[in-house]
């Protein structure tokens, strides 16, 4: 799982920029340095974790995915769907059961509500798939295969000069192992 | 700075405890009166309700606190636990004046004046009050005896641990899931008993499920009722001030309430389906018929459709006001939905709500209060113990 802090875009291409990758034990420590580092105003990294981590999620603030408005629409579509099917077909050929009215809507809630949830969730699903960038062909840098099992990424960039800083900043919060890149 | 302190984790003190004695009584004597006066039948019509009602929610929050530890919830530290059990000392109360329905038999129970052949081996007055009184005394003891191990310091100190992924203490793994299989039984039991049975003709199995289930949303509210009111009173630094804490006590009303939708619902569409007379009347008696047709509804608008579209977003879930607003209508609901269950079988075209039931549940609802006070307290200190406060991480 990688999550990617706000990029500037600006310091990615700069020449004047390195890489440092902090390896975590745990989630905690890996969140406490995303938030020294969000503190200290320097905004061009990302993160890997085995698992979907809120309390990481929480320390970058991520803006909420606007894939729950996909589902909602998705699931909003499943009941029109389901209520045009159920009250269509029973139109189209009409059938006495029990004498029973020929819209009744109890057994018409459970088709509706099947569908809802197929449409909605896979919606969201592909609106999740999109958003994520899924699939990608290419690590994202710094990528470690550790950081897919065991142990949390942080993936600063910053100017030289930050550089030491970063790193005082990396291992103050619990990082393991801190290495530069280029 | 010592006996504020003192104060502050006293919230339920001498006062609430008073004003809940002189509301037992003034139920007490209402129900006295109600039964010299000749309104027998209205007043153990209100009895059976609000027994079932707050029996219900007493040993719902013992059985929330068993699914708690069996989920290995460590999102409060200690405090939904102590919240869960703190209304467990009523189970003894409701124990006793379950005994009470034996005078009262005649009115409640159509089968006593007009036995049904076929189920009189089961429905008969010695053996329901030789089963029921049985199973209510052994959850009652089951409770307590987990109640004691999940008050240890092993217990708490396990709780309090968030990071570690240890299981619960030993004697916990071993009272949790007998409390909450018991309560499946019993309470099932006490459904078909105690509320089924007003309808001797009429029959479903699904309707243990749905009596248990409906108990235990009412402990879930009343927890979350419980909270909000507490987080006003103990100060600035308490678990419950945690939107954390609040956004996953919203959660679990959130969720029962959807759950007790779903029981509703699959037991209607089998009896719509079926539209067999004997299984049909209870349904068509409550949800078409005056007067009780709008307290049907009134129990879906309180019950489900509130607390769904209210409580959907997370920052409703964490306003102490909608929380406990919620929360609030939710009990009133789930009370309705108690008293649609058993009085229409009794009083097929009473006027549904009067003074004499009101005084009645005020007196319930005073004995359920003292009984509260202690478990409240031992709440208010595990909130103010600044565990789980922080949640920032």
């Amino acid at each position: 799982m990688a999550a990617r802090g706000a990029q500037t875009g600006l310091l990615y291409r700069s020449m004047n920029t390195v890489t440092i990758i902090g390896s975590f034990s745990g989630e905690g420590e890996c969140a406490r340095a995303v938030r020294a580092v969000r503190t200290a105003r320097i905004d061009d990294f990302h993160t890997f974790s085995p698992f979907p981590s809120h309390k990481i999620a929480a320390a970058i603030e991520l803006p909420k995915s606007p894939s729950r408005w996909v589902a909602l629409v998705g699931g909003i579509a499943g009941i029109l769907t389901g209520l045009a099917v159920t009250i269509g077909t029973t139109y189209e050929w009409r059938l006495n059961a029990g004498g029973k009215p020929l819209v009744s809507w109890p057994p018409f809630i459970v088709i509706t509500f099947e569908l809802m949830i197929l449409l909605g969730g896979i919606s969201g699903f592909l609106a999740f798939l999109f958003m994520s960038g899924v699939p990608a062909f290419e690590s994202a840098s710094g990528y470690n295969s550790h950081f897919g099992e065991d142990r949390f990424g942080l993936v600063v960039r910053c100017t030289k000069e930050d550089a030491d800083g970063v790193e005082s900043m990396l291992k103050t919060a619990g990082a393991e192992e801190v290495v530069r890149g280029v | 700075m010592a006996s504020n302190a003192d104060a502050q984790a006293q919230p339920a003190g001498t006062t609430l405890m008073a004003a809940g004695a002189v509301m037992a009584a003034i139920g007490a004597i209402s129900f006295a009166i109600a039964l010299w006066s000749g309104d027998a039948q209205i007043a153990w019509e209100a009895y059976l309700v609000n027994l079932l009602y707050f029996l219900g929610i007493a040993q719902g929050g013992v059985v929330a606190s068993a699914a708690f530890y069996l989920t290995q919830a460590k999102w409060g530290g200690s405090t939904p636990y102590r919240l869960a059990e703190a209304f467990a000392p009523f189970l003894w109360i409701g124990f006793i004046l379950f005994f009470g329905l034996y005078f009262g038999r005649a009115g409640i129970f159509p089968w006593v004046l007009h036995p049904i052949a076929q189920k009189a081996a089961w429905l008969n007055t010695p053996f329901l009050f030789a089963r029921d009184g049985i199973g209510l005394g052994l959850m009652a003891l089951t409770s307590f005896a987990f109640i004691r191990v999940s008050r240890s310091e092993e217990a708490r100190t396990w709780a309090v641990a968030g990071e570690e992924i240890d299981l619960p203490p030993h004697a916990i793994r071993f009272w949790a899931p007998i409390v909450a299989v018991l309560y499946a039984i019993i309470y099932s039991l006490i459904a078909f008993d105690l509320v089924m049975s007003l309808a001797p003709v009429w029959r479903s199995s699904l309707f243990g499920w749905f009596f248990f289930a409906g108990a235990f949303w009412s402990a879930v509210v009343a927890m979350a009722l419980t909270a909000v009111v507490l987080r006003g009173r103990l100060g600035k630094e308490n678990v419950f001030t945690n939107p954390v804490f609040m956004h996953d006590l919203g959660k679990m009303v959130f969720a029962f309430s959807v759950f007790w939708v779903y029981l509703l619902f699959a037991q209607y569409i089998v009896i719509w389906y079926g539209d067999i007379p004997v299984e049909t009347f209870f349904i068509v008696q409550r949800v078409h018929h005056m007067p009780w047709s709008p307290l049907s509804i009134a129990c879906v608008l309180l019950i489900f459709v509130v607390p769904f579209t209210v409580l959907m977003s997370v920052r409703a879930k964490q306003t102490p006001a909608v929380l406990g607003g919620v929360a609030m209508f939710g009990l009133i609901g789930m009370w309705l939905e108690r008293y649609v269950l058993v009085v229409p079988s009794l009083s097929r075209d009473a006027l549904p709500l009067g003074l004499t039931q009101l005084l009645i549940t005020v007196g319930f609802l005073g004995a359920f209060i003292v009984c509260a006070v202690p478990g409240i307290n031992l709440t208010a200190r595990a909130a103010l113990s600044g565990e789980a406060i922080g949640g920032g991480e």
